[in-house]
């Protein structure tokens, strides 16, 4: 499996106490696979993505890229990983053009060139190259966030809210960027609000709610299942029903 | 308005306290904590009833110390001189005083308020005075004296002092914007100030040349002393009353002179805020800039960084350390502002010019005194610009996100951290060396032989770049191991609110220096004690080098040792940080 979360749990410090933000959480994505995460605020997704790319450490359970640990094996299970966070974080001094570089530079891109040239034509920003990000609406400093992510080899692609601040061509583009990389064989887990998207774009969807995952399988598995959905439901319908707020 | 200003004031400084003693849960800043109180009893409280049982001993009356006193004639004179030339800089450089910097709620709740852009200056007003409570606070503890009661009149004048600044240079901030507007009844107003302050130089200007022309004077007294003479009195007199009339409270000597100072004081702070409040449409246009700012979604850092001035390329492949290096000189380069650089040297050629001008004396003076210049500058860049400088962990905290994704050792990014600012900082040091160096002739250092000279110079070379690197090692492991005691990238304490803590990571710093600095020393020592006999002074060099040597090796260990820091560094820690 690309990637593979094995009862992954995280708690944080609270003034209350501990607060379990994500609770004993397994699931898997093979290559080629597009996995939606998605559940209500506070469900834990944004905390299972960035435990997945390393950014918090998880207090308990195992994750791994490609079969190497993120915690014991830092370094190769990250060469192999993209995380495209939410809230485009950017260094605010360097350009475009000095983002995608340092990339390739950190990720050892061999065709580094040829890559970000096809890449910046893919995701419109192409004469954008030399702009700082203080110079570039919110939606094109995520399209750099994205080509950031997508300039490198990585097997296992990490999308949260990928589609924020987004025009509807830069939500149609990207829907086909996502797809074109999977057909590619990377396997990628998406988080979203945007449950038609989720619907339209993955082969699978993860629901979770309060730290725990409460559903996982194909939308017509879900659609199947007595207990989650009644006849006819769309993802929208069965989201509603399985985190308890009705359809 | 007054009141939800009061309101939010209350509530944050309530929730600040809240935070700042829920994190004393964790060992790491509780041990933090007692040891800023250790430092603030010792620096101070200690010291204070040491001097008092010195009194006791001796039947002094719990007066300022007698430098104090015995200046204290002309002393409000010559700090309302100091404060008059500050002014004078500070309408050239572009200083900023912060009361402008509304932060993002109060532009998403105050802004869209039914409030007037007059309240908002006030709230804003309001909102600094816990800062420059604080600040008046700290350099009130800071005092010379052995008196609570001289602490506590030191305190209060402080404040009023920092208060007059704080709006003053608001006040600047907002005609400056005005100089050049199209509209000439808006550009007449705000160059009206400037006018006023040039008459006002012109005026203090020939009071001073008047009092040297017959000559240099012949000793610092001699300088002391015709400068007050020629400042207090006449026209200059009265300009600088408004200047003198801030700093006299801090030297007045019994209550009914310091009550009476005190009111000069309140009525100058006063009068500038009432000239400040009286631009409100210039406050206008700045709020409204604010909210352009805001409305853009750009960062707001974005004004900060200059796109024109061109990147150094990254190579496409080589060890990761280089990698932070190349993106904090592109920062540095970036952020640098070359008009500050030049108004700075322009003021720098004029003194240069104005003592040059004193005669062939004053020329021998300029020199003598671009080599202690010098001087001071190495030895600030070695010892004290490791803190200043924070294009390190210190402002990369802020992309934790970011950096944590990276495919790259831990130790190697700490590393990596340190290069850029621990090698232009040696740079400085070494170029201001080498003209101390060449100047010495002229300057203090004139009295130390030629041998000593030289090899002193290339062992504090040689030392400088171990003790740089040792300083910001040691400020990136407080960042890494106390991410919230670290302010993030261009994040900057309200007012003088963390002028303490800032104190209590400095004593660290140089404390955990001296203690990392022992074995070098040690070394170096020895090493000396070998070959003087030899080498005679020449023998500096060698120890240096020994010195600097095992330093560097404490850096690199120490470096490895962060790594597991780094990797243990949770996000939340720095998130909560303020």
């Amino acid at each position: 499996m690309a990637l593979a979360v094995d009862h992954f749990s995280r708690t944080y410090q609270a003034a209350s106490g501990t607060f379990t933000a994500v609770d004993d959480l397994s699931f898997a994505v093979a290559g080629g696979e597009i996995v939606g995460l998605i559940g209500p605020n506070g469900a834990g997704k944004t905390t299972t993505l960035r435990s997945i790319a390393g950014i918090l450490k998880p207090t308990s359970g195992v994750i791994g890229i490609d079969g190497h640990d993120i915690v014991a094996d830092p370094i190769d299970a990250k060469r192999r990983l993209a995380f495209m966070p939410d809230e485009p974080h950017l260094f605010e001094y360097l350009t475009v053009a000095e983002h995608l570089r340092l990339v390739a530079r950190l990720y050892a891109v061999d065709d580094f060139d040829r890559r970000a040239a096809a890449l910046l034509d893919e995701l419109e920003l192409t004469g954008k190259e030399r702009s700082l990000p203080g110079e570039l609406s919110r939606g094109m400093r995520q399209k750099v966030v994205i080509a950031c992510g997508l300039v490198r080899h990585a097997t296992t692609l990490l999308f949260d809210e990928p589609l924020t601040g987004l025009d509807p061509i830069g939500i149609r583009r990207m829907r086909n960027t996502i797809a074109a990389r999977a057909q590619q064989g990377a396997a990628i887990l998406l988080s979203s609000h945007l449950l038609h998207l989720v619907q339209e774009v993955c082969s699978r969807v993860i629901i979770m709610d309060r730290g725990r995952k409460i559903a996982d399988g194909t939308f017509d598995e879900l659609a199947s299942r007595a207990d989650l959905a009644a006849a006819g439901s769309n993802l929208e319908q069965i989201f509603f029903r399985v985190t308890g707020h009705g359809a | 308005m007054i009141a939800a200003s009061l309101y939010i004031v209350v509530c944050s400084a309530r929730n600040h306290v809240r935070l700042r003693l829920r994190r004393l849960r964790e060992p790491r800043y509780l041990v933090g904590a007692v040891a800023g109180a250790a430092y603030l009893y010792f620096s101070f409280f200690a010291r204070l009833r040491t001097a008092r049982a010195g009194q006791r001993r001796r039947g002094g009356a719990g007066v300022p110390i007698a430098l104090a006193s015995a200046m204290r004639s002309g002393a409000a004179g010559l700090v309302g001189l100091f404060l008059f030339a500050v002014t004078v800089v500070a309408w050239l450089l572009p200083f900023e005083s912060g009361l402008l910097a509304f932060s993002d709620a109060e532009m998403q709740f105050l802004f869209p308020a039914p409030v007037s852009r007059r309240a908002l200056l006030v709230h804003r007003m309001i909102r600094s005075q816990i800062g420059l409570l604080f600040g008046g606070a700290i350099i009130g503890l800071a005092m010379p004296t052995a008196s609570g009661y001289a602490r506590l009149r030191s305190a209060i004048a402080m404040w009023l002092l920092l208060s007059t600044g704080k709006v003053y240079f608001t006040g600047i901030s907002l005609a400056r914007a005005k100089l050049a507007s199209s509209d000439a009844g808006a550009r007449r107003a705000a160059w009206l100030p400037v006018g006023i302050l040039a008459a006002a130089s012109v005026v203090v200007g020939a009071a001073l040349y008047r009092a040297f022309a017959g000559g240099a004077p012949e000793s610092m007294r001699d300088l002391l002393e015709r400068t007050t003479a020629a400042i207090g009195a006449g026209p200059a007199g009265v300009v600088l009353w408004p200047f003198t009339a801030l700093a006299r409270p801090i030297f007045a000597a019994g209550p009914r002179e310091y009550l009476a100072a005190l009111a000069g004081s309140a009525l100058v702070l006063a009068a500038t805020s009432a000239w400040v409040l009286q631009t409100d449409a210039a406050l206008e246009d700045a709020a409204a800039a604010a909210a352009a700012r805001r409305a853009s979604a750009a960062p707001a850092q974005a004004s900060a960084y200059r796109r024109s001035r061109a990147g150094l390329t990254l190579a496409i492949s080589g060890r990761p350390e280089t990698v932070f290096a190349w993106k904090a000189a592109t920062q540095t380069l970036r952020g640098v502002d070359g008009r500050n650089i030049f108004r700075l040297a322009a003021i720098v050629v004029a003194l240069a010019a104005a003592a040059t001008s004193l005669g062939r004396a004053g020329g021998a003076r300029v020199m003598a005194g671009a080599g202690a210049f010098a001087l001071a500058s190495a030895a600030f860049l070695i010892l004290m610009a490791p803190q200043v400088l924070r294009v390190d962990m210190r402002d990369d905290l802020r992309h934790l996100e970011v950096l944590k994704t990276w495919p790259v050792r831990a130790a190697a990014i700490v590393r990596g951290q340190l290069l850029w600012p621990g090698a232009i900082l040696t740079a400085g040091a070494w170029a201001a060396l080498a003209l101390a160096e060449i100047l010495a002739g002229a300057s203090l250092l004139a009295r130390v032989g030629l041998a000593w000279r030289l090899s002193a110079g290339a062992a504090v070379a040689i030392l400088a770049p171990a003790l740089v690197f040792a300083q910001l090692t040691i400020h990136n492991a407080a960042a890494l191991l106390f991410p919230a005691w670290v302010p993030l990238g261009n994040q900057r304490p309200r007012g003088l609110d963390a002028m303490g803590q800032r104190l209590i990571l400095l004593g660290a710093t140089w404390l955990v220096l001296i203690v990392s600095i022992i074995p070098g020393a040690i070394g170096g020592a020895i090493v000396w004690l070998a070959l003087t006999p030899v080498a005679g002074p020449a023998a500096v060099v060698p120890a240096a080098l020994a010195c600097a040597a095992a330093v560097a090796a404490e850096v690199l260990v120490a470096t490895e040792a962060l790594g597991p820091a780094y990797e243990r560094l949770d996000l939340t820690a720095v998130e909560r940080a303020e």
